[in-house]
């Protein structure tokens, strides 16, 4: 059984009360009282360095932190459009991202392309982008992509009447690739035999992670990965698990899993190791708009993309490096890429040994009833196997 | 002439007897097996009350699920045109009207001139809907009233899920048998609740507009209304007789015919 | 399972016996229109190219909707439009059950649009035939856009995802370009056919005057009464998808715009008395497509226009650039319009505009449950035409699952509808 971790980590909590105020996360009002700019974005494809390379915060457009009766959103997204993109439809119907200066997306999936359709419809923001991503990785598809981001540059410099200097780029670039290190040194702690954290707690920190300053966010988790490295939490586990599949931010769906006795060690969800996985590889600061936009399009990759067998493959050489024993899939009803990706991602874990959980899930669930039935049979599944 | 309207509903059926703008009379019969047997009992009951004789000289229009079974009237209209009428009669103030009835659950919005321009329903579940609040009565060893009452005193509620009856009734069993038991006005409020958020997405669809009126069986829980009006953010409108509204409505219709001299 | 070879031909050879007799039927109706007769022709003909080309060295490239078939076309290759055999097949020889449990085997969950979860389980049960390649494209959604991979792996053969970008800058109509030069190069490697430039060149021209045509043939579609047979815009729109810029196209697109044009100078309408002009949003179920027809005629409705099928964008083809001109046709299909892009105020205007040119009385919108970004309009749609005080409609129903849409719920519904729009 997972031991609790005995030793307070006040970093930690520190992260968990940013979360637990999102959207009026202290830190953002503070910044937008400063008259500082704050940009809501949508899906990994956003390049976020171009934001904060403008003097603006970029934050994380989510839904409610539960699953929650979605009245507005399903009046005005239907009931078959993913609960993700109701719930953050029905958070921006209710004002409660009233602040954002703009909101900029991907035309990622239908889901999230029409939750900026109406974004731009009935609650218009003071800005809106959405980037045109191509669903390959061809040189031609690069030069598209990188076309994209550098409209996408100009409209921002236009709005906010300002240039953005490569020296600006060069600057957040350093700053989110130190970001991605230190998110990588975090998982570097999970793959370990007895981890030194679990999955919950990792989620607390990764929501963090797009809720507030990143300089603020790095001295944090600097500050955090002291605390692990000295706190002496070693969690034991029936399993070493994965979950993956669509987005996930609430962590008591990951704590319902771990309290069972299975522990996630690593993931491959959007919020997790598809947000923060490949750093932007800069020679000097030679380019950088290129440079990020090689990055973001290269990408551990959403399910969207093709081939598929991408990001198959690096959910294999994940399962391999953090030594998984089973994988939990999640996928929200309505989520159409993933759950094209299922038959074909389980089969390619079977040929490797490793059981697959697939799991019908809604936004903010918390994972009781019968996901934890479900979840408990597989745990037995595996400890038998292990044997 | 006079302008009799009925509504066969799946459980009960209802007439109401019209005359020059005012209700002569109305009944509220068991629905039965056989639409026209229902319609028959409840238009002889509204003659009665009204104090006429069985062959008196009528214009009937018939509406609800069992409309088209009634031979004996002159024209079938569809529920939501008789539920806009009939509300628009009482309240010429209603832009939406919320119909709770046994199986189906119907938001309509009208115009300024009691015509209908839009409604949407709610008939491929169950839950919120007169039978399923029957059901949750049962399980919760209460009369409706009671329950109704009851879910007032409530400090905060039980979470029920509003997507599907089968769900919501297997959470409610937990609550009730869970050690220590929830509370049952708890209980009370978030069965309320959840059939409440499924309207309100109906509601929010069209677009909601005031003033709004609550009918139908369903309307004479207040417990529910309270709630319903909790959702809105305002004040409701009930009839007297909620669930005579549609028949009333149809009554109008009849009305109209017999002025237009349309046979 | 092993089907075997005979038992994929023998459910080509059914649609093809089916369509002949259809054709049949309607030769010898004289009530019946000329150009429906030659719409059942063309698909008996479309079907029996894919049957013989396996027997007779033909190359099959299997593809899925709203694809630049006009390349394969230009490189005598035959198309199989997948979804379009697949439910044709599936209505005609009450399939729908098999190939939809067919899918769920294969690990397709519910929420999988059920055309897309029919093409898999039609493939894996043999009952469309193996293609040499597939083709599979992002339009118009994710489920198109995931689909060809499993397809790929089903039928064993090459594939290639064609890749729409997202909306029309300069930029993104050069990728898209490129992409089509790419396919060219795929397929000219696995068929050894050459492309004939030649040949695309000519059937740009031809697609040309087909939109034109097609444009022409829904001008006369706003007349009063409205002269275009009720339900059958769906024939209008095969003819596009089956053979974009063939002589057949253009044969059936005359000879039923000189029809229209008939009923039109002589103030006939498809349906008489015309009582209720309506516009269609998505389309409806293919099961009740005949039921439909039957309700229009006893209720004087017609559909009078398709906002999301059968309005092209303004825009003309150049057969001196015929790869060009296969780009930009992509870019001006209806479809694209308000089911793909960013759904900006040109695409909202375009509804309001159909409304009001085709004197519209109210708006049917078909609510598929599996077409989650054509629902996620059904209320934007909704407060537009309310805006112009237009009354929508919404069904919630499934396009080709027969189990889920009874006539006679549809019927109460449309009913309703109608009192409603009478009583105004």
């Amino acid at each position: 059984m997972s031991q609790k971790s005995n030793v307070q980590l006040h970093m930690l909590d520190r992260f968990r009360e940013v979360n637990n105020t999102f959207p009026n996360t202290a830190q953002i009002l503070e910044l937008k009282r400063q008259g500082k700019k704050v940009f809501g974005w949508l899906c990994t494809y956003v390049p976020e360095e171009i934001i904060h390379a403008a003097g603006a915060l970029p934050v994380r457009i989510t839904g409610y932190s539960q699953e929650m009766e979605l009245e507005d959103g399903n009046a005005y997204l239907y009931i078959n459009n993913c609960s993700f993109s109701r719930s953050c439809l029905q958070m921006g119907l209710r004002g409660e991202y009233d602040y954002l200066d703009g909101v900029v997306g991907g035309s990622t999936c239908d889901g999230a392309r029409r939750l900026f359709d109406l974004w731009h419809y009935y609650i218009k923001a003071p800005f809106h982008h959405v980037l045109t991503v191509p669903r390959k990785y061809t040189q031609r598809a690069h030069d598209l992509y990188y076309s994209q981001v550098m409209e996408f540059k100009q409209r921002l410099e236009e709005f906010l009447g300002l240039q953005i200097t490569d020296e600006a780029l060069c600057q957040s670039i350093r700053v989110y690739n130190e970001s991605r290190a230190l998110l990588k040194s975090l998982y570097d702690l999970r793959k370990l035999s007895n981890p030194l954290i679990t999955g919950a707690e990792t989620m607390e920190v990764l929501n963090a992670s797009f809720r507030m300053p990143k300089e603020l966010f790095n001295e944090y988790l600097r500050k955090l990965l002291n605390e692990l490295s000295t706190s002496g939490n070693t969690h034991k586990s029936r399993a070493r698990l994965m979950l993956v599949g669509s987005v996930m931010n609430n962590p008591e769906f990951v704590e319902s899993i771990e309290e069972l006795g299975g522990l996630v060690v690593t993931d491959e969800l959007c919020s997790s190791t598809r947000y923060w996985s490949d750093p932007v590889v800069l020679d000097g600061c030679k380019d950088p708009l290129q440079a990020i936009s090689r990055r973001y399009l290269n990408n551990f990759p959403c399910a969207r993309m093709f081939p598929s067998d991408e990001r198959f493959n690096r959910i294999l050489e994940l399962a391999r490096d953090f030594r998984v024993d089973g994988v939990i899939s999640q996928i929200i009803r309505y989520c159409v890429p993933y759950a094209h990706d299922l038959p074909l991602l389980t089969d390619r874990l079977k040929a490797q040994g490793i059981p697959t959980l697939a799991l019908d899930v809604e936004y903010g669930t918390s994972g009781s009833g019968q996901i934890r039935t479900r979840v408990q049979a597989f745990l037995e599944m595996l400890e038998a196997k292990r044997k | 002439m006079n302008a009799l309207g009925i509504d066969i509903g799946s459980l009960t059926t209802k007439a109401v007897i019209l005359d020059d703008g005012h209700i002569l009379s109305s009944s509220i019969v068991p629905s039965g097996d056989e639409a026209e047997l229902g319609a028959k009992a409840a238009m002889e009951e509204a003659l009665n009350q009204a104090g006429f004789s069985s062959d008196n000289d009528l214009y009937v229009v018939s509406t609800g699920v069992g409309g088209k079974s009634v031979p004996f009237s002159q024209q079938q209209k569809a529920i939501t045109t008789c539920l806009a009428r009939g509300i628009h009669y009482l309240f010429p103030s209603v832009r939406m009207v919320i119909d709770m009835g046994a199986e189906t659950s119907t938001v309509i919005k009208i115009n300024e001139r009691g015509r209908v321009s839009d409604w949407a329903g709610q008939d491929k579940c169950a839950a919120g809907t007169g039978i399923f609040l029957q059901q949750m009565s049962k399980l919760m060893e209460m009369p409706l009233a009671e329950m109704s009452n009851l879910s007032f005193q409530a400090k905060s509620r039980a979470d029920i899920s509003g997507t599907c009856a089968v769900f919501a009734e297997s959470e409610v069993i937990s609550h009730v048998h869970r050690v220590p038991p929830t509370p049952k006005e708890e209980i009370a409020a978030g069965i309320y609740f959840s059939v409440v958020t499924r309207i309100m997405s109906l509601c929010k669809r069209l677009g909601i507009e005031k003033d709004v009126a609550v009918v139908g069986g369903v309307a004479l829980n207040s417990g529910l209304v309270n709630i319903v009006e909790e959702g809105l953010g305002f004040e409701v409108m009930v009839p007297d007789m909620p669930q005579i509204v549609a028949a009333l409505g149809a009554a109008i219709v009849a009305r109209e015919n017999i002025e237009k001299g349309i046979k | 399972m092993i089907i075997s070879s005979e038992q994929k031909k023998n459910n080509i050879n059914s649609l093809i016996r089916t369509c002949r007799l259809l054709a049949r039927m309607s030769r010898v109706n004289p009530e019946a229109r000329k150009s429906e007769t030659m719409y059942y022709q063309m698909l008996a003909d479309y079907y029996t190219r894919v049957l013989n080309a396996q027997e007779e060295g033909g190359f099959v490239a299997a593809h899925t909707v709203f694809f630049p078939t006009e390349i394969l076309y230009a490189m005598d290759i035959v198309p199989m439009h997948t979804e379009t055999t697949t439910w044709l097949t599936a209505l005609f020889l009450r399939q729908q059950a098999e190939l939809l449990s067919a899918g769920a085997e294969l690990g397709l969950v519910s929420e999988i649009c059920s055309p897309h979860r029919g093409v898999a389980g039609a493939f894996s049960i043999g009952a469309l035939p193996r293609p040499d390649v597939m083709l599979w494209s992002n339009l118009v959604c994710d489920n198109t856009a995931k689909s060809g991979e499993l397809l790929m792996e089903i039928n064993h053969c090459p594939g290639f995802f064609l890749d729409h970008p997202f909306q029309g800058s300069e930029g993104e109509v050069k990728y898209f370009i490129g992409e089509l030069e790419d396919m060219i190069h795929f397929l000219e490697e696995k068929s050894g056919r050459r492309m004939d430039w030649d040949k695309l060149a000519e059937i740009v021209a031809q697609m040309d005057r087909q939109i034109e045509l097609f444009r022409e043939i829904c001008e006369l579609r706003k007349a009063v009464p409205s002269p275009f047979p009720p339900m059958s815009f769906l024939e209008l729109l095969s003819v596009d998808y089956l053979y974009p810029g063939q002589p057949e196209a253009i044969d059936y697109l005359e000879l039923l715009h000189q029809e229209l044009a008939d009923m039109v100078r002589e103030g006939k309408g498809a349906v008489s008395p015309e009582r209720f002009r309506l516009m269609t949003l998505f389309i409806p179920p293919m099961h009740l497509m005949g039921f439909l027809g039957k309700i229009s005629q006893e209720y004087g409705a017609v559909s009078v226009v398709e906002p999301l099928f059968t309005r092209w964008s303004e825009g003309r083809l150049d057969p001196a650039k015929p790869l060009e001109s296969v780009a930009k046709k992509a870019f001006l299909i209806p479809e694209r319009r308000s089911m793909y892009g960013p759904l900006d105020e040109h695409a909202l205007k375009d509804i309001v505009d159909s409304a009001e040119q085709y004197k519209v009385d109210g708006a049917v919108y078909w609510a598929f449950m599996g077409c989650r970004h054509t629902c996620a309009t059904v209320k934007l749609f909704k407060d537009i035409l309310s805006e112009i005080d237009v009354p929508v409609l919404t069904l919630d129903c499934d396009i080709v699952d027969p189990t889920i849409n009874s006539e006679e719920e549809i019927r109460e519904k449309l009913e309703q509808f109608f009192e409603l729009l009478e009583d105004r």
